[in-house]
């Protein structure tokens, strides 16, 4: 017999960055209907949801809805860092704990949040270790204004000039513009080997879509590869053929040339990993995040998330579109995340010499 | 911007120095989430405690005799740990040199920045102490250069021409003019010290 418990959903079904949380809600409740389903498995979840609609001020007051008007501890959701910088609070003072299942620019480690994705050690350091031998060391940088955009940037200049690189530019959209005649402009006179594009939603595809056409010149023909470190599969739609070529780093890439991808994915695991921490536990779900972590590790069960910092251990995988999917160009075993990087030791494979200066 | 963000906070040492307090747990969590070493003591920071690259101290219950080092004078950045808002406590937590504070109940809250901030600071305030120690010398220096061009005048130069002699006689010794400026008016010293009776009238 299961006993039933309440979890909430806050994502976005509407707005500039619908395709991503679509693909996190869908994640969501197909793993909600496999835990639901399974027999072995002592707890059935009942979902309260709640839409901001891709606006940022509607994440608090929807998430100390769901906090205070159902029984529900653990909330699923959250897409871009403005959002979840929003809800912490809230989740401090009513309790909750927010499993969030994307990517993101790390520096945090909230003791309400299950940071279920990766952070930058996971994503761009490799991504990053592996362009810069194979692409070349002039690098441009284009991004959506905010957290996500700024940090993404920053780390990569760190990175590219310890690796003796030179960071040609950097450009800042607000999420959801699509002017971007001075960005193309920039790119068609600097000519950098490649371009980390940390743009979300629809001013990512508008971005590819201009970069398309001036990969059509002859001088631009093989070059300015494009690298990611948040398209996924569920984007490869919305982007169209003007994103082939595109290398993505995530710690997960669908086998079948589906188009879930790794926010579906993860939020799908996110769910299990739940059902797993409360299976055989009534009334665990009101217990902090980290003591349920310790228990399970207690009595010898593996969690995919670390006690200490809430954050997921994942492996990194560096894939091109092409044809339409993603074709895996080199992975890296399962890594601890180093949310504030400061771990010194590196993965010893990564080609290029780091400098740690004080 | 090349310098590496984390600035090696990754394996530094930080002692807290507050009572056992269940609250004292969450700033520790976040200290070795951020990849710190901590080390609690109460009421007495060991001597051991100057190697720190990081102090967080009760501004509550603490006092000077706590510290192996005078207030103000600590080798490495502080950050307070303020509870009571009351003016006295303050004015020990900032004699004793808080670079960054936090304030109670400590939570995953804040300590990054402190601690980014702390170090901040405490570089500037060292910074700015050294160039404040090279600018006197600078200054009496510019006396010494005065006395030494004074010299050359008494023995019959223009002002002028005494700056430039001085200027020679430092490049000839390879020295800096401050530098030259001192030898000559050493050796002008000694001069008149020693050769007491025989001075030599530059008029």
């Amino acid at each position: 017999m299961k006993r039933v418990v309440d979890i909430g959903v806050l994502l976005s079904r509407s707005g500039m960055y619908a395709a991503l949380s679509r693909a996190s809600r869908d994640g969501v409740f197909r793993g909600v209907e496999e835990v639901n389903a399974d027999p072995n498995i002592d707890v059935s979840f009942r979902v309260t949801e709640r839409d901001p609609d891709g606006r940022l001020d509607r994440y608090a007051p929807l998430c100390r809805e769901i906090l205070r008007g159902s029984q529900a501890r653990h909330i699923f959701g959250c897409i871009t860092s403005a959002s979840r910088k929003e809800v912490i609070p809230e989740l401090e003072r009513f309790d909750g704990i927010l499993w969030y299942p994307v990517p993101y620019e790390g520096f945090e480690a909230s003791e309400r949040v299950a940071y279920m994705h990766s952070c930058p050690n996971q994503h761009l350091l490799p991504l990053l270790d592996w362009a810069l031998p194979t692409l070349g060391t002039r690098a441009y940088l284009v991004g959506s204004n905010y957290i996500w955009g700024w940090e993404m940037a920053q780390i990569a200049r760190e990175r590219v000039a310890a690796a003796g690189g030179q960071v040609l530019g950097d450009r800042y959209l607000p999420i959801g513009d699509t002017e971007l005649d001075h960005i193309i402009s920039d790119i068609r006179a600097l000519k950098p080997d490649f371009i980390l594009n940390s743009l979300v939603g629809d001013s990512s595809y508008a971005f590819l879509a201009r970069l398309a056409q001036l990969k059509q010149e002859a001088e631009f023909a093989d070059s300015l590869t494009v690298l990611s470190c948040n398209f996924t599969e569920c984007e490869i739609e919305a982007a169209g053929e003007a994103a082939e070529g595109l290398v993505s780093a995530g710690p997960w890439f669908q086998p079948d040339g589906g188009v879930d991808g790794s926010f579906h994915e993860m939020a799908r695991q996110s769910v299990h990993e739940l059902a797993l921490l409360l299976q055989g536990r009534p009334g665990a779900e009101e217990l902090p995040l980290a003591e349920l972590l310790h228990m399970a590790l207690r009595s010898g069960r593996s969690t995919r998330l670390d006690p200490v910092h809430l954050h997921a251990r994942q492996p990194a995988i560096i894939a091109r579109l092409e044809n339409g999917r993603f074709n895996e160009i080199k992975r890296l075993p399962a890594m601890r995340a180093d949310p504030y990087l400061t771990q010194r030791s590196q993965p010893a494979q990564t080609g290029c010499r780091l400098k740690v200066v004080s | 911007m090349t310098r590496i963000r984390t600035g090696n906070l990754g394996g530094a040492t930080a002692w807290i120095l507050h009572r056992p307090h269940p609250s004292v747990q969450g700033l520790a969590r976040q200290l070795g989430v951020i990849g710190l070493e901590v080390r609690e003591a109460w009421s007495d920071l060991p001597t051991a405690a100057i190697e720190a690259d990081f102090i967080f101290y009760d501004a509550d219950m603490g006092h000077d005799e706590q510290f192996p080092w005078a207030p103000g004078q600590s080798p490495m950045p502080m950050i307070a740990l303020i509870g009571s808002e009351a003016p006295g406590r303050l004015r020990w937590a900032m004699e004793m040199g808080a670079h960054a504070q936090l304030l109670k109940p400590m939570s995953d809250k804040g300590v990054y920045a402190a601690l980014l901030v702390a170090r901040s600071n405490f570089d500037r305030a060292n910074a700015s102490e050294a160039l404040i120690a090279d600018l006197q010398s600078r200054l009496s220096a510019r006396q010494t250069i005065v006395r030494a061009v004074m010299i050359f005048v008494m023995k019959g130069k223009t002002e002028a021409e005494a700056y430039d002699l001085l200027r020679q006689t430092a490049m000839g010794w390879r020295v800096t003019i401050e530098t030259a400026a001192e030898r000559l008016v050493a050796n002008h010293s000694n001069e008149r010290g020693t050769d007491d009776g025989r001075r030599i009238d530059p008029a």
